[in-house]
């Protein structure tokens, strides 16, 4: 091949900028010096540039429709609610628990967990029985929590220690244990709906978060919903000691979760009405910064703002600027 | 990992206002990368799928509508690219492309359309998808652009459709010959080669259509 046929060749990726550069020039000489090439050059560029008038055209809405439509709905179960008070269990009737066979649905419809649906009638639905206990992979359920599910009797459990999968019960209509690894998707759904929906009055939310950091704070289950959560805890709880909880387990939470954290950290620092859960905050961006996060501007602002602020808990203020130069050496 | 052994038993009494809507959740989903969306799908959780239909349906359905000129099949195709992209999650790899992957599925089903020799017959619907004309350009431009438009679709038709394939994921969706022969299932020397025979045909085309102009102009 010549020169020039080689030469043409390229000209595709010449148009395409996708030439490195070296070759990029070698080509841009050749063109400029060889009357040919040069008028092959034009030809070729006028074609790539009547090409790009070919407008985009717009997707019609009715393929998104009809592409959400068919999203599996195939082994959706729909779990009712315990027997309570008829107004109450009215009014809760409209949120559903929906089970679906997730992961099921590919290849394996025949052998999906099935709760049998309870017409939803007041008579119908069976009297509680705790002696109704079922067990479900956390790869059979879906990791969606459709509406506000009231789940008692929450606990968690190992039930073999020597492999790596937990558990996780509740009551619902009848006793439902979720087994499955830390870092299944429904696992983690459960566990960021347990700790976002727990009781507030209830001493044992922090007994869930001693739970969370035990299992989460390792990098291999390290979750962004789990530390989304946690952040949650730490900006709504009411009680102080939850909110310690919570900063202090969000401290242990790996560098990689600083995308979810970092905010209400930093909200923590700005308003929190208790000086120890404002300290707790600084020491968990002292470590995300050690842990080679770039602490944004906001972080930063923020201690400097809490080293200088006259009416600052005096303590508060000392830590503020020993992370400062902790972040700045 | 270490969970605590013993059976920690407290109750779930009220319901907070804490969990997150559905909102909520979509506009976290736009925060995550094409990986992390797909490692949900591949865990079994589709609510990521609207995210990533958001994210490629343009270019999925401008592809196989070029390819195929038959906006029913563009459709067909686009639908059938993301099922199969929920179905088949654990085919992707999360270091590829998810571009380069959805590509593959979208030009594997167009060539399967072709070959089927029903569709060959109805392959060209000569409608022509025009946008209104930007009120910038003067009417003599935007005649020439709409002529232009049917000018390329007729010439994009007459390729072969490897050659079709190749010049459209190269000029019309930016992507590399490395990544077209991976979707193609060829060499990188076979995509130049393609992408090559199409612009000579291309503007023989579009160039002896432009030469009439000229001469109709200068009357
Ligand atoms: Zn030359």
């Amino acid at each position: 091949m010549s020169e020039c046929d080689l030469m043409r060749e390229s000209m595709p990726l010449l148009l395409s900028e996708s030439l490195d550069p070296a070759r990029r020039e070698l080509s841009h000489q050749h063109i400029e010096q060889c009357a040919a090439c040069n008028r092959e050059w034009l030809a070729y560029r006028e074609t790539w540039r009547m090409m790009g008038d070919l407008p985009e055209v717009e997707v019609p809405a009715r393929v998104r429709e009809r592409f959400l439509a068919s999203i599996p709905t195939v082994d959706e179960v729909v779990v009712p609610f315990r027997k309570r008070p008829a107004a109450r269990w009215l009014a809760q009737a409209a949120a559903v628990v929906l089970l679906v066979g997730g992961s099921y649905w590919i290849g394996h419809r025949g052998a999906a967990v099935r709760l049998q649906p309870t017409p939803a009638t007041i008579n119908a639905v069976a009297p509680y029985s705790i002696a109704e206990s079922r067990v479900l992979p956390a790869r059979s359920v879906s990791p969606n929590i459709e509406g506000r599910p009231d789940i008692q009797n929450v606990s968690f459990n190992d039930p073999n220690p020597n492999d790596s999968e937990i558990g996780l019960s509740f009551d619902i209509t009848s006793h439902v244990t979720v087994t499955g690894k830390p870092t299944d998707k429904s696992m983690v759904r459960l566990m960021r709906y347990v700790l976002e929906n727990e009781d507030r009055m209830s001493p044992n939310r922090s007994r869930a978060i001693d739970w969370v950091r035990a299992t989460y704070s390792q990098p291999g289950n390290a979750d962004p919903e789990i530390a989304e959560a946690l952040g949650n805890v730490l900006r709504n709880d009411e009680h102080q000691g939850v909110r310690i909880k919570a900063a202090e387990t969000l401290n242990r939470m790996p560098g990689a979760m600083a995308f979810e954290t970092r905010a209400a950290l930093i909200q923590a620092l700005k308003s929190d009405p208790n000086p120890s859960v404002r300290l707790k905050a600084i020491e968990a961006l002292t470590s995300l910064a050690r842990s080679g996060v770039t602490l944004d501007p906001a972080a930063v602002d923020m201690l400097r703002q809490k080293a200088s602020q006259d009416d600052e808990n005096l303590y508060v203020r000392v830590k503020a600027a020993e992370a400062l130069s902790n972040i700045h050496p | 990992m270490k969970p605590p052994r013993r059976l920690l038993a407290w109750a779930v009494r009220n319901l907070s206002k804490m969990f997150p809507s559905k909102s909520t959740e979509k506009r976290e989903m736009k925060h995550l990368s094409d990986q992390e969306l797909m490692r949900l799908v591949q865990a079994g959780d589709f609510s990521p799928a609207s995210e990533i239909y958001d994210r490629y349906s343009s270019r999925i359905y401008n592809f196989a509508y070029r390819f195929l000129r038959n906006s029913e099949a563009a459709e067909d195709a686009t639908q059938e690219v993301f099922v199969k992209m929920l179905k088949h999650a654990n085919q992707f790899h999360g270091d590829a492309k998810l571009s380069t992957w959805l590509f593959s599925i979208t030009a594997n089903w167009c060539r399967d359309y072709l070959r089927k020799a029903d569709n060959r017959a109805k392959d060209s619907e000569d409608v022509l998808v025009t946008l209104p004309a930007p009120s910038e350009f003067s009417p003599d431009r935007t005649l020439e652009q709409r002529e232009n438009q049917l000018r390329i679709q007729k010439a994009l038709t007459a390729l072969t459709p490897e050659q079709r394939e190749a010049i459209l994921l190269s000029r019309y969706q930016g992507l590399s010959y490395a990544e077209i022969a991976q979707i193609s299932g060829c060499s990188e020397g076979a995509v130049k080669t393609r992408v090559f025979r199409a612009m000579e045909t291309l503007k023989k085309a579009l160039a002896g259509e432009r030469g009439g102009d000229r001469c109709l102009n200068a009357i």
